[in-house]
């Protein structure tokens, strides 16, 4: 509209203009499935191919598989029941007393990385490729690829270039969530082989309101770059509170009763390959060790 | 926390208790509940931890679900019957549904499921309270209402007493194990609040004193779960040579003060003829004493070997005063031989 029409004063005619212009718009009848759903489709991750069947087409249905489901459940839901039996967790009593290692996640073979899911900035839009196989000797896992910091080109996007990998959670029967329990331990355990790149190391823990689901406690992994094995461990009352990648002031330490999962993020700004070893993850418990929080809040005290 | 606003949260704890008490109105019961449950909300979320902030939450609505159905039941007897009193309640309906509310408010089973959750995500001191003193006000409502519904509370005790005994065995946090014999405690009082409600009463106050000296014991340890119960013998030794006996005492066994109420309990259920229901509760408190002597074997019968003699944690002094400590051990380890006088106070 130009200038001088805004200008000019409102008289009936353009009520009733008004009201032929919403004539002219198609009648939307309300949908019982979301228009969007219908025209787009749910979330498609970067790089897999469009799925373009109709919504009966895409049904699977296979009566062997279901019977494998219902048989796996029913087992993981006896084993729950038995397992109490034997002691906590599953484990006799004394074995929760003596441990002072217990290795989590271990890389021996390709069922090992069913455990594990990667993600990268292509998500967004950019340009980062991250790869999890294997490494030799079905000894390790290898997370390679390429950091690639342009960010897309969407407007709204100022920084990219970032690589993770994340375990999945641990599920009982019928895919309810289990949480590890590390309060025998205060320490985190690794044995990486890294490219001397700078990485973070995310462990979330159990949440109960929606405003802390990207809650993460954060640490710093400088890896060597030699063909070395590197022994690194970190403390957790050295993890500090991040919210959505941001350090937050209201620090508080992480609570290891109920922890969900461990992820590696690589982010340093600079672009070309990366590649990380993995041996195992384990967590071991330092006497030695008292602290029990490495960041203090001080509430300073105002000059008057 | 600010000692006026500390002051001000346990006076509103004590009012609350009290009001509960003195009160034959059910409204006025109703009120000192709620002023209960609101004073402890800050108590529990004073540090701000996101979960001690998901315990106090869970807390807050439970307690005021089990609130909002006593006004409920509350206002229906007025509806019905036109008058308030506790103790004249002659209606099914709330009859029914005041125990039930009154069962959330405390954690028997099945109404026990937040229990173990919200005293795992408080401090020792703040879960002492919940323990003990948040189960006096409905306790003393439980102790008032007519008897309507046999067969509910003797299902209430029961399944408190049987969730109480398999519940603690996959338990290595030391709160959640306490939630667990809490619920059982609450299940063995509730079996007999219809035919001897004194043996209640009784079964309560040996209950906080055992309670009081465990949690005592655990805050001193510093200790929340079994792993550092284990170091306590080189922290505090001469407390690790009795505790045994506090948690044996808390599992039933003679010679303890804490086999006084169950053998009473069980005595009194033979002769009003529930055989079975005392013997599937004599065989679930089997369960609950294996986990007491679970935490006694670890804190007492073994020396943990992988602490290294020269890294034993320092035996600092403690500030916190003793003597509470020291009455209430006491009480729960030597008062069986006082079983007939407490049955001549105890009884009308």
């Amino acid at each position: 509209m130009s200038l001088p029409n805004i200008t000019r004063l409102p008289h009936l005619r353009l009520l009733s203009s008004i009201h032929h212009q919403q004539l002219l718009l198609p009648f939307i009848p309300p949908l019982s499935v979301p228009r969007r759903t219908v025209i787009q489709g749910n979330y498609r991750r970067p790089g897999q191919p469009k799925d373009d069947r109709l919504p009966w087409e895409k049904i699977n249905f296979n009566f062997s598989k279901g019977l494998e489901g219902i048989k796996k459940q029913f087992t993981l839901l006896k084993k729950e029941f038995t397992d109490r039996w034997v002691g906590p967790e599953g484990k006799p009593i004394l074995d929760h007393m003596l441990e002072q290692n217990q290795v989590v996640w271990e890389f021996r073979g390709p069922e090992s990385l069913e455990q594990w899911t990667v993600s990268s900035d292509s998500e967004i839009g950019g340009q980062s490729e991250v790869y999890l196989k294997i490494g030799k000797n079905n000894n390790t896992c290898l997370l390679y690829g390429t950091l690639s910091s342009t960010p897309p080109k969407d407007g709204e996007t100022r920084y990219s270039g970032y690589c993770t990998m994340r375990s999945k959670q641990p599920l009982a029967s019928f895919d309810r969530k289990k949480h590890f329990d590390w309060s025998n331990f205060n320490t985190l355990h690794l044995r990486v082989r890294g490219d001397g790149r700078p990485w973070m190391i995310n462990i979330t823990a159990a949440t109960y309101f929606s405003h802390h689901r990207d809650d993460m406690y954060s640490y710093f992994l400088y890896t060597r770059g030699g063909p070395y094995w590197q022994d690194v461990k970190i403390p957790f009352s050295k993890f500090f509170l991040t919210h959505r990648g941001r350090i937050q002031d209201n620090q508080h330490p992480l609570w290891l009763d109920k922890i969900n999962n461990i992820g590696f993020t690589l982010g340093d700004k600079v672009d070309g390959p990366f590649q990380l070893e993995i041996d195992y993850i384990g967590v071991c418990k330092d006497y030695a060790h008292t602290e029990e929080f490495a960041y203090e809040l001080y509430q300073g005290k105002q000059s008057s | 926390m600010n000692p006026y606003v500390l002051a001000i949260l346990l006076f509103g704890l004590g009012l609350g208790t009290t009001i509960t008490f003195a009160s034959s109105h059910l409204t006025t019961a109703w009120m000192g509940l709620e002023i209960n449950t609101l004073a402890i909300l800050p108590l529990m979320a004073q540090h701000h931890h996101p979960r001690a902030v998901e315990a106090t939450t869970k807390y807050f609505l439970t307690q005021a679900t089990a609130a909002a159905m006593l006004l409920f039941a509350t206002t229906t007897n007025a509806w019905i019957t036109g008058q308030w009193d506790i103790q004249q309640i002659t209606h099914p309906l709330p009859m029914t549904m005041l125990p039930l509310a009154l069962a959330l408010k405390i954690g028997l089973a099945p109404l026990h499921a937040w229990l173990p959750e919200v005293l795992q995500g408080l401090d020792l001191t703040t879960g002492l309270i919940l323990s003990t003193w948040q189960k006096l006000a409905p306790f003393a409502l439980l102790l008032q209402i007519p008897p309507h519904n046999p067969n509910m509370l003797i299902i209430l005790g029961l399944t408190s007493t049987l969730v109480g005994g398999w519940g603690g065995l996959n338990q290595t946090q030391l709160r959640k194990i306490l939630a667990i014999s809490s619920i059982a405690h609450l299940g063995w009082m509730i079996l007999v609040l219809q035919f001897s409600p004194s043996l209640t009463l009784l079964t309560l106050i040996l209950y906080f004193a055992m309670t009081f000296s465990t949690f005592v014991v655990f805050k001193i340890n510093k200790s929340t779960n079994i792993n550092s119960l284990a170091t306590s013998w080189a922290k505090t030794p001469a407390l690790t040579a009795i505790i045994p006996l506090v948690l044996l005492s808390l599992g039933g066994l003679p010679p303890l003060s804490g086999f006084m109420p169950k053998w009473l309990i069980l005595q009194e259920l033979v002769a009003q003829g529930l055989l079975p229901t005392a013997t599937i509760t004599a065989f679930s408190a089997l369960f609950s004493l294996y986990f007491y002597l679970r935490l006694s074997y670890a804190m007492t019968l073994t020396i943990s070997p992988n602490t290294p003699m020269g890294l034993t944690p320092w035996r600092l002094h403690t500030h916190q005063s003793t003597l509470p400590l020291a009455v209430c051990t006491m009480t729960t380890i030597a008062l069986l031989p006082l079983t007939p006088l407490s049955i001549t106070l105890f009884t009308p």
